[in-house]
Parts: structure tokens; sequence; C-alpha cells
């Protein structure tokens, strides 16, 4: 059938697309609508829908997530998909694009495919290259040596001007001496060359993934108040509670984002110990963090989005234990609200950890994670760590008894009782082997002076030849 | 012992206008008669805080106060979750266990400043489900006091507070009001190992109760008790002494 879709172009119709017959016919695209109408007298003419066709390519460019999550809508015509890992699924790239152009014959879509390294050089065998080619692995060069200079993506007036200089090939091109061309036709040319080729990154728009924990406010008048924007902060939670606990899922971290009249985003974030979806609770948290906000000239929309949404069920109205639910409840809000306040790394329970170094047996963890046990208490260890041990001077008379005299901060201790040693290793696995000695070793002496106070002290390393070990303090027991 | 009917009158009115009206709140035995009849609640009261405090190198390491408030959190943490609010962060948790506390109870938190410390304090001890909040802070002012104990009575918590300067240098000034309920000096004693036994004996701390609302003051020696009920025991004045050298000489 002989047809075409016109467009208005400046007051001018002219032809926006054309069939395959009526481009046999000698029509194309750009030309005026009433000369093609006078050579083809049977031309049916439609009138173009960009707008539509732009929809329908969206939605062709979703359809295309079933290959793959990585999917970028080139207008007018074309989708890229980035299928770097998952041909095998399909049983090879060959077998993979089959599959895709088959179902869209299967929709009635006709189609022309291609698959290489990169997306210049996929773009350019796709509209100018044999059908559904593949173009191994760094082998663009070949590839593209006979297409026409217009399958670089290049602007019009670019591939008019080189085609006139009788550079029609890519391969003529790529031979120029770059300096040239550049003086001649600016970086352009060049950067979309050496895109396809592989030599510059190219940024494709891929389809974000639907965040469906997303709230919006849209204000009808610009608010710059903070009770207006507590009250804003109060609804955008309660919206996204509401739909959270629709649905019986619950987060863990939310952020605010407030979009000021001039353009600018401001936003605050929100991280919980536990999951959480409830309103009170958010509102509370968020109230401190808005004063950091700076309204401008006014607020005139917000937005909140839920992050690391889990499934959580109702929970269970407790007819006994009721109160230590709450407790529960109440040590958690406690924690995100100290959490958050403070930060992160200022809140944490002590866990243990399997080592005998004193330094390492202790992990700070997460306030609102399981608590964890399992110090043996029977060993001493002081109840105040000195993160530095600090070196004290000494008298002791015999190279391996503890001290009987010590000065320490300037004050000199007399050792009237004393236990040990204890006698621990640096772990020499965690070292280059070549860094063991027994310099590393500590006997660890628990002392107590005249006045009862109770001290933890070591000897670093072991008495040998003209090597006389020092002594540290490391730790109080009160 | 049968109290005077005129006196419990009198002190069950005294009771009533320092509680302002309200129910007696819980107690918690020290461990011997002594001790907790000094306090008029009979024991030390748990919805009010009290400050411990050292003397010398203590007020900038403050081991043995720090040691003492531990082994009252840790009778209490059955209770609830203990939030220890630091200032320097040198507390060792296994040294905690080594005292008998159960530090999977234990919530640490690092404050950056003296206002920021006790907002955290008074926040901690106004929520269900913490038994206890320790505090190492330098002063606690009369405003500052006054709210940690509204925040104790919202909760029926127990605020110990732990007097030291983190970082050492001059001592402020004492102010010599407070709002706390008690104040302690907590010194190390010598300990006493058992006969026959080398190494030390259990740790044992010379405690002076310098202020106690509608109690009386004191001073004991006491010694730590792993077993029992109660966190400490009292060294009776003269079968646990330690003798001098000088005696066992002559001896």
């Amino acid at each position: 059938m002989i047809s075409a879709l016109v467009l208005p172009d400046r007051g001018v119709r002219r032809l926006y697309a054309v069939s395959a017959a009526a481009s046999d016919l000698g029509l194309f695209p750009g030309q005026k609508a009433a000369d093609a109408g006078a050579l083809v007298p049977e031309l049916t003419l439609a009138d173009a829908d960009p707008a539509g066709d732009a929809e329908a390519l969206h939605a062709l460019t979703l359809w295309c997530a079933r290959f793959s999550p990585a999917v970028a809508t080139d207008a007018p015509g074309g989708i890229f998909l980035d299928i770097e890992g998952l041909s095998h699924l399909w049983g090879g790239e060959a077998e993979l694009m089959e599959d895709l152009a088959d179902r869209l014959t299967a929709q009635g879509i006709n189609s022309r495919a291609a698959i290489a390294d990169t997306a210049g050089c996929a773009w350019a065998m796709a509209h100018f290259g044999e059908d559904r080619a593949i173009v191994s692995s760094g082998e663009q060069q070949e590839a593209l040596a006979i297409l026409p200079v217009r399958a670089l993506r290049l602007v019009d007036e670019d591939a008019a001007q080189l085609t006139r200089l009788g550079i029609t090939r890519i391969g003529h091109l790529a031979a120029l001496p770059r300096g040239q061309v550049t003086r001649r036709f600016g970086a352009g040319i060049l950067m979309r060359l050496d895109q396809a080729m592989g030599l510059a990154p190219e940024a494709l728009a891929f389809r974000r993934p639907p965040t469906p924990w997303f709230e919006r406010l849209a204000l009808v008048e610009p608010v710059s108040t903070p009770e207006d924007m507590a009250r804003i902060t109060a609804d955008l939670c309660a919206l996204i509670c509401a739909r959270l606990a629709g649905s019986a899922r619950a987060a863990r971290r939310f952020e605010i984002a407030f979009h000021r009249v001039d353009g600018k985003i401001q936003s605050i974030d929100l991280g919980l110990s536990a999951l959480g979806r409830d309103v009170k609770i958010l509102t509370r948290l968020f109230a401190p963090k808005l004063e950091a906000i700076d309204p401008g000239f006014g607020i005139e929309a917000a937005t909140i989005t839920a992050r690391d949404v889990e499934m959580r069920g109702a929970s269970q109205v407790q007819l006994t234990g009721g109160e230590t639910e709450n407790a529960r409840v109440a040590v958690a809000c406690l924690i995100d609200s100290l959490a958050n306040r403070l930060g992160q790394d200022r809140i944490w329970r002590p866990s243990p950890v399997q080592s005998h170094e004193p330094e390492r047996a202790v992990v700070k963890s997460a306030p609102g994670a399981a608590p964890g046990s399992g110090w043996d208490s029977d060993l001493p260890r002081p109840l105040r760590l000195f993160p530095h041990p600090e070196l004290i001077d000494v008298t002791a008379p015999l190279p391996d008894d503890p001290p009987v005299l010590f000065r320490w901060r300037g004050r000199v201790h007399r050792v009237r009782l004393a236990e040990g040693p204890e006698r621990i290793g640096r772990e020499w696995w965690r070292g280059p082997i070549s860094e063991v000695s027994t310099d590393q070793v500590r006997d660890y002496y628990r002392v107590e002076d005249e006045t009862g106070g109770r001290f933890w002290l070591f000897r670093g390393g072991l008495n040998g030849a003209g090597y006389f070990p020092k002594w540290w303090m490391h730790g109080m027991f009160g | 012992m049968p109290l005077n009917p005129n006196i419990a009158a009198l002190r069950s009115q005294i009771a009533a206008a320092h509680g302002g009206g309200r129910a007696r709140a819980p107690v918690l035995s020290l461990g011997d008669a002594g001790i907790d009849t000094a306090f008029q609640q009979g024991g030390l009261p748990l919805a009010c805080w009290h400050e411990f405090g050292g003397e010398g190198m203590e007020v900038e390491t403050c081991a043995a106060p720090a040691a003492f408030a531990a082994r009252i959190a840790a009778s209490l943490a059955a209770k609830g979750e203990v939030v220890w609010v630091l200032r320097r962060d040198d507390l060792y948790a296994p040294g905690l266990a080594h005292l008998g506390f159960p530090a999977e109870r234990l919530i640490q938190v690092c404050a950056v400043s003296e206002s920021q410390a006790l907002a955290v304090l008074e926040e901690a001890l106004a929520t269900p489900g913490v038994a206890a909040a320790v505090g190492e802070v330098e002063t606690v002012s009369l405003i500052a006091g006054r709210r940690l104990q509204l925040a104790c009575e919202k909760s029926g918590a127990a605020g110990l507070i732990l007097h030291r300067r983190p970082y050492g240098g001059q001592r402020k000034s004492e102010r010599p009001g407070s709002a706390a309920a008690s104040r302690w000096k907590i010194t190390s004693a010598p300990s006493v190992p058992a006969a026959g036994s080398p190494g030390l004996g259990a740790a044992r701390w010379d405690v002076e109760l310098v202020r106690c609302r509608g109690g009386r003051q004191g001073a004991w020696t006491v010694e730590e008790a792993h077993h029992g009920p109660h966190p400490f025991r009292l060294v009776a004045p003269l079968g646990d002494r330690h003798l001098e050298a000088p005696l066992l000489k002559a001896g």
C-alpha cells in the first residue's frame, strides 16, 4: 500500500515517514506532501503522531525488560539492551536476538537488530549493516569500515559535509589524521567514532527500576515555616506508612526530599534499627532533622521514599507480657533516636570476638541487633582498658617477677599484691611471618597497690641477651 | 525493731513531702542492714538518680566508682537494658563481665559533649525497658538534675551518675546543691586474699555516703559478692580487717 505520514514543518506539510511501496516509487521523508501527491496521485496520507510514537516506544522498552534489566530508549525508533552476562540464558547471543526478533515480528513490529561491544557499533550495524549481525568482541573497526558515515549518529550537517568531501565510509574517516578532522569539524565527529570503536565512554539513560515505595505531596502555595514543614513531614509519613501497612511491609530507611521553588532539592534521611512503619515514631525521628532544611523562597513539593522494604505482618497483640513488648519497642525507639541524632557509630552494643588479644576481644555491633555475650567472666579483665598502653617505670627484683614498685602518671605505686602472669601472645597468623618474634609476647599481671588501686600491667617481650623488656600500664580494675 | 508510732507517722509525712505524694518507689538492698537503713526508704531507692565520685587520680580515670556502679547496675539488669553514656570510650565490656555484669544488656553511647551526655541520659532514663542508665559526666547542674529526676520518676529507672573529668584538667568548683537522692564517694580499698591463696582477694571499696536525701550519712568498707542476691557484702569492722605488718611481727 502506498502511504505516508505527514507532519507540518514551519507551515509546510512534509512527509514524516513513508511505506516501503512509497519508498520504491521514489518518495522520501522530508519531501513536501503536495509534491509527493503530485508525483503519486494514489498516495494515502495520514497525520503523524510523534508523541504517540514516543509513548509506544517507551512501552516497548518496558516490555524489553523481559530480556535484560538494563534497557534504554533511543528516540525516535530504537532500543538499547545491555545483555552483558545474560545471553547464556537463551543459549547464546544469536539465540537471544532470534527470540527478541521473533517476538517483535509476532506483535507486528518490523525490527532490525545487532549485537556489538559498544552501543555506537550496535546502532550502526542495526541501522546500516546486515540484519541480526553480531560483531565479535574487538572487531568494531572491520565491521564499521564499510558503513556510511551517517552510521556514526552524526548531526545531519556534518554527515552531509563529509559526504560532499568524498568521505563516505567510516573507514575513510578513521584513516584521516585526527587533528585535521577536529580542526575542521570540531570534536563531535571523533567522539562518535571513538564511542563506536569503544575508545570513549558513552552513558546510556537506562530505564530506572520503578520504586513503588514513593509518595509525593504537591503544595498549592510554597511554604517555608517550620510548622508547615513539620506538618508536611507528618503527612508524608502517614501516606507511606499507610501503604506499607496495607501490603504488610515495613522499611528500614526513609528519605524525604523537599523541592524548593528555585529548583534545588534538600533531603533528609533516616535509618531504623528494626523494620518500622509507625507514623508517630517516624515523625518524631524526622523532627530534629528538619532544622537542617533551608526552605529558601519556599517549598512547593515534597517526596518520601522508603528503602530496604521487607515483609512484616501486623504485630500480635499479646494478652500477657504486653509490658515486655512495649519495653522492647521503646528501647528500639530510643536506639533509633540516638543513632539518628548522634550518628550511627556513637551508639553500640559490645559483642565478643574469639580473640585472646584484649584490644580485639570486643567489637562494636549495631545496637538493634540481637545482643551477644560470651566473655569468660572468670578471666581477670579490667573495667577500663586504655586504648594505648602507657609506658611505666618499674622496679622488679627478679627479671621474671612482677614489679614491687612502679611509677605511672607521675605517681609512685608500691605493689602490695600481684597475680600472674597471664601470657598473651600476638596472633601471629594475622601478619607476615617475618614480623613474628618473642618481643610481641605480653605477660600480664594484675597488681594491687598499697591504697587498694588495682591495675593491669604487662611486660612486653621476653628477657634475653641484652634485651630489657619494657613495662606497660594497660587498664584499671577499679 | 518496733518503731515508735509517732516517729513512724512523722517519717511517712516526710516521705510524702519528698516523694510528692507518690506511692513508695521500689528499692535495691545493698546487702547489709547497716547500709540499707541509712536510707529512709530502707534501701537504695530506684526511681531517682545517685551520684558517685572518686578522689585524686580517680577524678580522671573513675575506675572504682564505675566498678561500684556496675555492681549496682548488674543487680538491676535483670529488669531491662542498661545504657552507659561515656565521654571517653575506654569502658571494657569483658571487664564488666568479670564484675558479674550481663554484658548482653549493655548499650554504650559515646557523647561528644557534657550537655549531649546529659540529654542522652535523660532520654534513656525516660524510656520504659531501660532499667538503669550510667552516665560519666563532670557536673550536673540543679536544672539538669531536676530533669534527670523527672525522667527517672517517669519510668522508674535508676540513674547512676559518675563524676569524671575524662581528659583531666582543673576541676570545676563543686556546687553545694544537688537534686540527687544520694551522693557517694568511692575509693578502692586493699583486698585481703583468703588464707594461703596467692594473688589478690575479692575487690573491696571504701564507700562513703556523703549525702542522702531523708537519710543518714555513713562510711563502710564493702566487698564484691559474686554469689547471692546482693551486689555487696559488708566487711565486718573487726573480723575481716587486714592485720598490719608490725602487728604480725609482734605476734
